[in-house]
């Protein structure tokens, strides 16, 4: 409100301010008694503006500017009384006018405020148990990442520390059928039989440790095989008895035997030229496949 | 008959002339009709209505003041502040329902528990 409002007063007695019983008792004879004066057309406009304002929300939201219009109405009912329908009694009907008007108005205005302000906290509400659901679904979800996150890791750890382990005291390859492990024949048997020589023990126990801590869904298939000299049929047996071994052994050091299983392969997979000493050794060997969960292992 | 025929003369020239020039109304009701243009209200049809008439008004009341029918001129001036702050009112109103108009309309259409309010407006002619 830019200035206080000053309702015009009727000019002859210089009021101030009407006071209402006496406005209201002013309005019910002019309105209801008739009266010596007839109300200009402004006044009859004012009235109705008034009474519009007064039933409607600016008694509950405005109350201040409608008791000014009320004053202002009454100044008017009071200046016909007194000056009849003069000029005078004209101007201040049409400031009775305009304030009631104005007092409407802005009660829509505050009605209008309210009501955005009371959108604004639903949506803040609204928006914050969203948000909360939200952030718990991120909680969660993030959970069972770092949770998967860290099996992974730690499965990875395994194997490569497993890797390193079994480098030290053998082959290691990534092969299609699996992890290979190869120990050589020199180290784990004497020239033709099937007992595990002493110092091969202590390797079989570093390769049952690293086999133990792998997947346990894995599968281990201990392949033997030999070089070409001798007949295949000794060969065969031979190695089938040497991988039988070494299977033995690692199941007494913690491999579940379900899992690992013995296969002789004799001659028939060499790795070296059988013509050469060195290429006869390498073929001399112990095969540790280590397949993943549900995969066969190659013959 | 004829000195009192003067007198009465003497009396109608003179009529407004005790009551103060309303100098301080005019300048309250043309600040109000700048607050009323500067708030927007030039923008909504119905507020800048009541601005050209409380700019008619202010006229009026100068130009009665400059004839010394002051208190008139006052009443004018006084009419012409009613319809500057009515302008007012109703840009203020318009921009409410704008406002309101437009969050609703940034808003998905929700099953809440209160049904949303018609914005308020409208005035008697």
């Amino acid at each position: 409100m830019r200035r206080p409002n000053h309702p015009r007063t009727p000019r002859k007695n210089g009021m101030n301010a009407f006071p209402l019983k006496a406005s209201t008792a002013v309005l019910s004879l002019l309105v209801g008694a008739g009266c010596a004066h007839a109300p200009p057309k402004e006044l009859a406009d004012a009235r109705t503006a008034y009474k519009q304002a007064a039933d409607g929300m600016a008694a509950r939201e405005n109350p201040a500017q409608l008791h000014v219009a009320h004053n202002a109405l009454g100044v008017a009912e009071q200046s016909l009384e007194q000056d009849g329908d003069s000029e005078h009694t004209r101007d201040l009907a049409y400031i009775a006018l305009r304030t009631a008007q104005r007092a409407e108005v802005e009660a829509n205005t505050m009605s209008n405020q309210k009501e955005l302000a009371r959108l604004e906290a639903d949506k803040k509400q609204s928006d914050g148990r969203e948000l909360k659901s939200l952030r718990t679904q991120v909680d969660v979800q993030q959970q069972q990442l770092s949770t998967s996150e860290a099996g992974r890791r730690e499965s990875e750890q395994r194997a490569t520390q497993m890797s390193a382990d079994l480098a030290r005291i053998a082959t290691v390859k990534q092969e299609a059928r699996g992890v290979v492990i190869t120990l050589s024949g020199e180290v784990l048997f004497a020239s033709g039989k099937a007992e595990l020589l002493p110092a091969a023990q202590a390797k079989l126990n570093e390769v049952a440790s690293a086999l133990t801590q792998q997947n346990p869904s894995a599968t281990i298939v201990v392949e033997g095989h030999t070089d070409r000299r001798g007949s295949e049929a000794l060969n065969l047996d031979l190695s089938a008895r040497r991988a039988e071994a070494v299977r033995t052994y690692l199941t007494a050091h913690g491999v579940p035997s379900e899992r690992i299983r013995a296969e002789g392969f004799g001659f028939s997979r060499p790795l070296g030229d059988n013509k050469t000493a060195e290429g006869r050794a390498n073929n001399r060997r112990v095969e540790i496949v280590v397949n993943r969960q549900g995969e066969r292992p190659g013959g | 008959m004829r000195k009192t025929l003067l007198f009465m003369i003497g009396l109608g020239a003179t009529g407004c002339a005790h009551h103060p020039a309303p100098t301080e109304q005019v300048a309250t009701s043309l600040s109000a009709v700048r607050g009323a243009e500067e708030a927007g209200a030039n923008d909504v049809p119905e507020a800048a209505l009541h601005v050209k008439l409380a700019q008619e008004q202010l006229d009026l009341a100068k130009k009665l003041m400059e004839d010394e029918y002051n208190a008139r001129a006052e009443d004018k001036a006084l009419r012409a502040n009613q319809d500057a702050e009515l302008a007012l009112a109703i840009a203020r109103q318009s921009a409410s329902r704008r406002e309101l108009d437009k969050f609703a309309s940034s808003e998905p259409a929700s099953g809440g528990e209160r049904p949303a309010t018609p914005p308020a407006g409208g005035m008697t002619p």
